[in-house]
């Protein structure tokens, strides 16, 4: 008889837990902060200088994020014109070469900058089911990022655009874009 | 190298120059860039109007004294927006189907199209046809003996700013269209990596059965090396496979050089190699890649030799740049780097001697007779005029600018005359080699 608040208890905390790991997998808590943290860059060496990289906790889906200014790519005139430029553009190259674009992409603006946001389907061996490559110009000067996890392309996407909003990464943008 | 005739050319900025032996003329015809934020379209003084950039057409029989005959006005727009960069000449009597009192000139029409006029009298030039719908035209190649035109462009649907469109300009009032040609990835409808884009091809003809294509300006160069007959008459729907199909072989580079200019020297004959069995002689393509970043902002645009003997293992075997210490040209302003070459395939050049337009370093002049080993054996940099521009770099959110020669492109004349037009607006120069330059090209 004694035993049996012990065994309630038991089952009551096992519920309790895998409640929670699988509220944890549907998304973050509403209101919890989503924490970036800056990891190395994951790319090999190319034509272009290494920029930022990070890590989002609380995302949900192992998401993350390479930006890096491209300067002196842009076509001068036009800017990011069509979602061919983005495809050519937005490093998601770097991820696999082989990714399938998901949607026609979109408008997009990031740090006053404007060109264009689009999903892509990503093969296994790619490490990240879908990315979401970005691409913006000042003038002759692109600023490119590619976000990817194993969640919802949408999701991916909500939270890129959301940290590339965030002031400190607004500063960082507008900086690097300057050459500094 | 020594000074010898010197044009303004209305204070355009300028790309390529083609010099043309025209009758018991000499012509110089000089593509130029749009016009800057401060002056869209310079003053024409022959006529008095504002016109957007377009063509210099110069008599230079004395090169001493060059004559501007006319300014043909490019298409409205800045930069690389406007003006009409690129230009190639053949005469009539050479091409299977043209009028044998003609000569054609080839220039693109800012980025939208490709024309053809004829110049044969150079002052009065009338336009023939247009090849419109088109954008970011570029850098062609044009066959004068064939009529073959490698025009690059920017087609609708294709994934890429520049692509080939190869078209049959043998009677250049009816051009006829062969086909589009890209690297697999390019095409339209595909998905993936997109290859970089075509900078420019240079043909050897049907003798030679070759296209070297350069792709990639100032990153992740590729020289293609195609079969001319293949892309010619193989099949042209353009997808990957008829796309691969005429590659013989590429070479890639590495990620910090693009190829600008691809030159063909096939053949040559290598002194120390004379007493080997086998490979005395050599097939070489030198490359030139372009510097884009002002102040040195980006790695250093050069000149390689690639050997393409062995056409399916093509090897890089030298290269040459100027020493940035030699005239501290980071700091002077501009760009400092290769852009181009002369591409003229006449004798008293040709397989000898190379000059490399170098923007803010002038002119070089290479002996290449040795491809192995090329030596710089002569430079002219022109000084500064009233109508050099400026070029600016970002500091502290606020731009600092200097004024700096930018000798953009390169070409020769038969006569073995160097022609050097500037991107800064300082106009062109006439040139002829002076002491060991000139005994290496065997000039009296």
């Amino acid at each position: 008889m004694r035993r049996w608040p012990l065994i309630a208890f038991g089952i009551t905390l096992l519920g309790a837990l895998s409640g929670a790991a699988a509220y944890q997998q549907a998304g973050p808590r509403q209101g919890e902060q989503r924490t970036w943290r800056e990891i190395a860059w994951p790319f090999p060496r190319d034509g272009w200088p290494a920029g930022k990289a990070f890590r989002c906790d609380g995302c949900g889906s192992d998401v993350a994020i390479s930006v890096r200014p491209k300067i002196g790519f842009c076509n001068c005139d036009r800017g990011v014109a069509d979602d061919d430029e983005v495809d050519r553009v937005a490093d998601v190259d770097l991820m696999s070469e082989h990714f399938v674009p998901l949607a026609p992409g979109e408008v997009v603006r990031v740090a006053d900058m404007v060109g264009r946001i689009r999903t892509y389907e990503l093969p296994p061996a790619a490490g990240a089911r879908h990315a979401v490559g970005i691409a913006v110009s000042r003038r002759c000067d692109l600023l490119v990022a590619v976000a990817h996890g194993n969640g919802d392309a949408s999701e991916i996407r909500r939270a890129a655009l959301a940290f590339l909003a965030t002031s400190e990464m607004t500063r960082w943008t507008m900086a690097a874009m300057d050459g500094r | 190298m020594k000074l010898v005739g010197t044009s303004d050319l209305q204070a355009r900025s300028s790309y390529q120059p083609t010099i043309h032996h025209q009758g018991d003329r000499w012509i110089a015809y000089i593509g130029h860039h749009g016009g800057s934020d401060e002056i869209p379209a310079p003053v024409n003084p022959q006529t008095g109007k504002a016109e957007p950039n377009g063509t210099s057409i110069v008599d230079v029989t004395n090169p001493s004294q060059p004559k501007y005959l006319r300014h043909l006005p490019g298409q409205e727009g800045k930069y690389e927006a406007g003006g009409a960069q690129m230009v190639r000449i053949c005469d009539g009597k050479a091409l299977p189907k043209g009028d044998r009192n003609a000569v054609y000139m080839l220039r693109t029409f800012g980025g939208e199209a490709h024309e053809i006029w004829n110049v044969a009298d150079p002052a009065n030039p009338v336009l023939i046809t247009r090849i419109a719908g088109l954008k970011d035209t570029h850098k062609n190649w044009w066959e004068c003996d064939t009529g073959i035109a490698f025009l690059v462009s920017g087609a609708p649907d294709w994934r890429t700013r520049r692509m080939t469109q190869v078209y049959d300009l043998s009677d250049p009032a009816h051009p006829q269209k062969i086909r589009d040609f890209g690297l697999p990835g390019q095409e339209p409808g595909s998905t993936g990596a997109v290859p970089t884009e075509l900078h420019g091809p240079i043909s050897t003809g049907p003798s030679g059965n070759r296209v070297y294509f350069g792709y990639g300006t100032n990153k992740g160069g590729i020289l293609q090396i195609v079969d001319r007959d293949k892309l010619l008459n193989g099949p042209k729907e353009p997808t990957a496979d008829n796309l691969r199909l005429p590659e013989i072989a590429r070479l890639p580079m590495s990620a910090f050089n693009g190829a600008h200019t691809t030159f063909p020297m096939l053949g040559m004959p290598i002194a120390e190699f004379a007493r080997d069995k086998d490979g005395k002689t050599r097939d070489i393509v030198m490359i030139v890649d372009e510097a884009i970043l002002n102040e040195c902002n980006e790695p250093r645009q050069m000149v390689w030799f690639a050997d393409v003997t062995v056409e399916n293992r093509p090897m890089m075997i030298s290269s040459y740049t100027v020493p940035e210490a030699s005239g501290t040209f980071c700091e002077r302003g501009g760009r400092f780097g290769a852009h181009s070459s002369n591409e003229s395939m006449a004798p008293v050049f040709y397989k000898k001697m190379a000059f490399i337009a170098f923007f803010n370093a002038g002119v070089r002049a290479l002996d290449i007779r040795d491809p192995f080993h090329p030596v710089e054996v002569g430079y002219f940099i022109p000084a500064i005029t009233a109508a050099t521009d400026k070029r600016c770099v970002k500091i502290d959110d606020k731009n600092r600018c200097k004024v700096a020669i930018q000798t953009n492109n390169v070409e020769t004349d038969e006569r073995g005359y160097v022609y050097i037009v500037d991107r800064a607006n300082t106009g062109l120069h006439i040139l002829e080699l002076t002491g060991p330059a000139r005994a290496v090209a065997g000039l009296p």
